[in-house]
């Protein structure tokens, strides 16, 4: 089986373990990255956070393609234009008013559109549409958020689980924003927006993650046989389809947004803002496998009894002269494939039907499946 | 079971198909954003004030933009752009095309005043017969005076019954006036009315002292027959006659309120809350922008002096007046307040609310000119979207193909299971876009370019519902468990991990939707909406589809339609594997 066959039929055997340590310096080298470029050059606010300059003119029978042809050529592809009551051109870009020579060259262009003299386009500064009050109220939601998401992940899971969720959802954050901030993409509101969406998804694919380990870590046929890690290792195996599938149907239409919206010129919004998407949906998927886990799996290896049993484990590898893993690996052999073992019950019906298939294949349980014992399951009555 | 199964999901797909038609038929459509399609704008010009030759500072209007977002917030969701440009005020609220109800929206442009109140007067002027007639200040109030003979009597008789004990002496001191007017008004004789114009009382002109009051005059004669201030007439520093009105707009009393030396400026915010009774805490600046202000103000009408004077038995009384109309008009009971005033008189929860908004958002620093007349330089005009039909037209493009390649994608992992998603992901779409519509026509929730871009993208996630799902059904069947018993199994497991992750993505949605303003509220609410048809489409839709489908013997003979391996093929695998 090729890596994708494996991949398909939830079989990959990735060492999760040893990838985390590989990870943890990407993850940190970004992390870091994204800190300094956001110390040392700040982000590019948009004209909605910082205001800027805003012209009028009379343009009839001109249309807003060649008015945004235009501005490119001044270097304000990202200006917002728009008429007023019919025929009044207004064009609002992020500059300051008293960058005279600025201003001046986009003045000239416009007067040069529109065939009037420079004297006829007016010009003004104009304020920030983003209320600095918006920005206040929205971080006070924020840290609510964060308090009571992490208040609802230790109830549903526990507080180590909630640590290494919310670190998660950080460093994703940190990772877009420092992009941002590297390559001085401008953030207006829907970049915000974009930055919530990630933080959103970010956080469900950390709880979906999650959610597999624990039925792995309750699974009896594991407990006590498997350090935490070990176990955390094979619910990320099985559940890596889940994300890779995931990621794929999200990012496709971002990237058809991407493509198209930079193919058409001009439209610089849809492109900046499918590029936060893009970063946070991939940053996402990969920080719920790679922070998340690894955090949760360190904090949780700390617990007595966790430490306990590792200390048993190495003394029975010791024992036996082989390593950790192998113990591991030799106590949980077959119970990495399945989420629920069929019951007994189960098995005979799958029997009864299995004339209906072709010979061939029917003969190969018989052959295989007798040194496979179904695995003692705890059954749940409902 | 396949039967409930087979009802479930005729209801779902009826339900969807049923919303979607009466959308249709209502004309329901999403409203599209100031990006999408334009909207109007309303551009407000500050007031030349003659009396106030400093210049109206940049930070005056800066916090008029402030507040006059928040009032807008305070509507609904729409994602309007308040702008200063200049030294003017530029509103552009989306998907209007009415200019009247963009004007409308952004309100009350009048700043608010506190005026200390000289008397309470009946609501319509009332004159000593005979030689007295009504006057009224426009023809409309004019029309009215048929069928007011018995409305005068009532609603100089119905504030004895309502007002505090100050309002029902002055009522009372002059009870042979209110009897007279029932025969006076019924002879409206032009003739007559232009003799006796000059027998109407006139406010006389204030005299200020130096802390901008003045004492409230005492030769009016017959000040029951002042007629109503016009906007025009209503200054900062003169006597004015304002009307107080109820909750449809009807005058229930008129004041004579003396001349104001305080505006919202001075006031820093205002809240209801709940001791024993509702209350309305105005709390205003330190210092003689605000709080000391008041302090003169209210150590008059606590003392009942000329200025604010004192009713029998009780205290002088305070006046907030916004956009011409006495809000509330309390009694002073102490000579200081520190900077924080209460406001009590049996309020409702959601009256004491209102009144607090009022205080809070009338606030507005600046005068503006009205925009609905004509000479004003305060305008409103429809403005054309932002971003070109060209880049829309991108972004439809770019949804659809994005959404044929995830089809694609689906169909070629999952197979029928593939096509399945995709129909699940259609309920939840008609349902979003019902919903969506829905909202944009009630609470002017309005859909910008981010907010379409975010709806993909939570289709797309929405799609992970499913693929759990999936991922768990092939899970289970590579153990051996027959296909049939795993469709229903699975769910069970996989819905629990849906449920806990979209739980926390509504979390996420009501805490930024409560907590938050502006387009961050707009993303809470799609984010939560999505979050909520996702649940519902899964269990609706996929749940019953599943079971459907395990009622199929040929499907379950060849789970290869299912992207599914079989039992045997389960078996061998993991054989081979160990």
């Amino acid at each position: 089986m090729n890596w994708a066959q494996r991949l398909w039929r939830n079989q990959t055997k990735l060492q999760f373990p040893e990838l985390w340590k590989k990870a943890l310096v990407v993850s940190a080298a970004c992390v870091l990255i994204g800190i300094v470029a956001l110390l040392v050059r700040g982000v590019n606010l948009g004209i909605e956070f910082e205001g800027g300059t805003v012209w009028e003119t009379t343009a009839p029978n001109i249309s807003t393609a060649e008015v945004r042809d235009v501005l490119r050529d001044v270097g304000q592809a990202g200006a917002k234009i728009q008429f007023v009551g019919g025929d009044v051109l207004r064009v609002r870009a992020e500059l300051d008013s008293t960058d005279a020579n600025s201003v001046a060259s986009v003045s000239a262009a416009l007067a040069a559109l529109t065939a009037q003299s420079i004297d006829d386009i007016s010009f003004n500064s104009i304020s920030a549409s983003w209320g600095g009050e918006i920005t206040s109220k929205a971080i006070r939601a924020l840290i609510v958020f964060f308090v009571v998401v992490a208040i609802y992940i230790t109830i549903g899971l526990e507080w180590r689980m909630a640590v290494a969720a919310l670190l998660a959802v950080a460093h994703d954050i940190i990772i877009t924003v420092g992009i941002y901030a590297l390559f001085q993409f401008e953030i207006t509101p829907a970049t915000v927006i974009a930055f919530l969406t990630i933080m959103g998804y970010s956080l469900y694919d950390t709880l979906v993650v999650f959610d597999k380990n624990r039925d792995y870590q309750r699974r009896s046929a594991l407990i006590g046989k498997a350090t935490y890690t070990r176990i955390m290792n094979m619910a990320l195996n099985t559940v890596l389809l889940r994300s890779v599938n995931t990621t794929i149907t999200s990012v496709l239409p971002v990237l058809a947004m991407l493509i198209i919206g930079s193919a058409v010129l001009g439209a610089v919004t849809l492109a900046e803002f499918a590029v936060a998407l893009l970063i946070g949906l991939l940053v996402g998927t990969y920080s719920s496998l790679f922070v998340a886990s690894p955090v949760a799996a360190y904090l949780k290896e700390r617990q007595p009894e966790q430490l306990e049993l590792r200390e048993k484990l190495e003394a029975r590898a010791q024992s036996r002269g082989t390593t950790v893993h192998e113990v591991e690996e030799e106590a949980t052999a077959g119970s990495a494939a399945g989420a629920t073992a069929p019951a007994p019950r189960l098995q005979r019906a799958a029997g009864t039907r299995s004339p209906v298939s072709s010979t061939r294949t029917a003969r190969r349980p018989a052959s295989g499946g007798g040194a496979i014992p179904p695995r003692p399951r705890k059954r749940k009555r409902r | 079971m396949s039967r409930r199964s087979l009802v479930s999901l005729i209801l779902i797909v009826a339900i969807a198909g049923g919303l979607l038609a009466a959308s249709l038929v209502a004309g329901n459509s999403p409203l599209l954003g100031l990006d999408l399609k334009g909207g109007v704008e309303v551009v407000l010009v500050p007031v030349d004030d003659p009396e106030r030759p400093e210049e109206i500072t940049s930070g005056d209007l800066d916090t008029a933009v402030n507040i006059i977002r928040d009032r807008i917030d305070g509507l609904g969701v729409a994602e309007p752009d308040v702008t200063r440009q200049g030294g003017r005020v530029v509103v552009q609220l989306p998907g209007i095309s009415d200019q009247q109800r963009a004007i409308d929206i952004v309100g009350q442009t009048a700043e608010l005043r506190f005026r200390p109140v000289c008397s309470e007067l009946a609501a319509e002027p009332i004159t000593i017969a005979p030689e007295a007639v009504e006057i009224f200040e426009d023809t409309e109030d004019a029309d009215d005076t048929p069928d007011e003979d018995t409305f005068v009597e009532d609603e100089v008789t119905e504030p004895e019954d309502e007002a505090t004990e100050e309002g029902v002496t002055e009522v009372t001191e002059d009870t042979e006036v209110t009897e007279e007017p029932v025969e006076v008004t019924e002879p409206v004789d032009p003739a007559a009315e232009v003799e006796i114009v000059s027998e109407v009382p006139v406010v006389p002109i204030a005299e200020l002292d130096e802390r901008g009051l003045a004492p409230c005059p005492t030769d009016i004669g017959n000040e029951f027959g002042l007629p109503t201030s016009t906007s025009a007439e209503d200054q900062l520093d003169s006597f004015v006659v304002l009307p107080e009105r109820n909750d449809d707009g009807q005058v229930t009393r008129r004041y004579l309120l003396g001349p104001s030396n305080l505006t919202g400026a001075g006031l820093s915010g205002a809240d209801s809350a709940f001791t024993n009774e509702y209350v309305v805490i105005a709390n205003f600046r330190g210092g003689d922008e605000g709080s000391n202000k008041f302090d003169e103000l209210a150590a008059e009408c606590f003392s009942g002096t000329a200025v604010c004077p004192a009713s029998l038995g009780g205290q002088g009384r305070v006046a907030v007046v916004v956009d011409g109309t006495v809000e509330v008009a309390p009694s002073v009971n102490a000579a200081s307040f520190d900077g924080e005033a209460v406001i009590s008189g049996n309020y409702s929860g959601d009256e004491a609310d209102d009144l607090a908004l009022v205080l809070r958002y009338g606030a507005l620093p600046v005068e503006f000119q009205d925009p609905t007349d004509p000479q004003s330089d305060s305008t409103s005009r429809g403005v054309s979207a932002t971003i070109g039909s060209d880049s829309l037209r991108a972004g439809v493009i770019a949804g659809i193909v994005g959404l044929a390649l995830v089809f694609l994608y689906m169909v070629g992992m999952y197979r029928l299971l593939g096509v399945i998603a995709m129909l699940s992901l259609g309920v939840s779409a008609t349902l979003l876009w019902v919903i969506v519509a829905w909202l944009g026509e009630t609470q002017d929730l309005a859909l910008t370019l981010a907010g379409v871009t975010g709806l993909i993208v939570a289709i797309g996630v929405s799609l992970d519902s499913n693929v759990v799902y999936f991922e768990h059904l092939k899970e289970d069947v590579a153990t051996g468990r027959s296909l049939r018993s795993s469709l229903e199994q699975s769910f069970r497991a996989a819905f629990i991990t849906i449920f806990r992750a979209n739980f926390a993505s509504l979390i996420a949605a009501v805490i930024l939707y409560w907590l938050s303003a502006g387009s961050v509220r707009g993303f809470a609410l799609m984010l939560g909406l999505a979050s909520v048809l996702d649940l519902v489409a899964t269990y609706f839709f996929l749940r019953p589809c599943a079971q459907l489908l395990a009622r199929s013997s040929s499907l379950m003979a060849n789970p290869h339609r299912l992207g599914l391996p079989t039992p045997e093929e389960a078996m061998a695998e993991q054989a081979s594997q160990s």
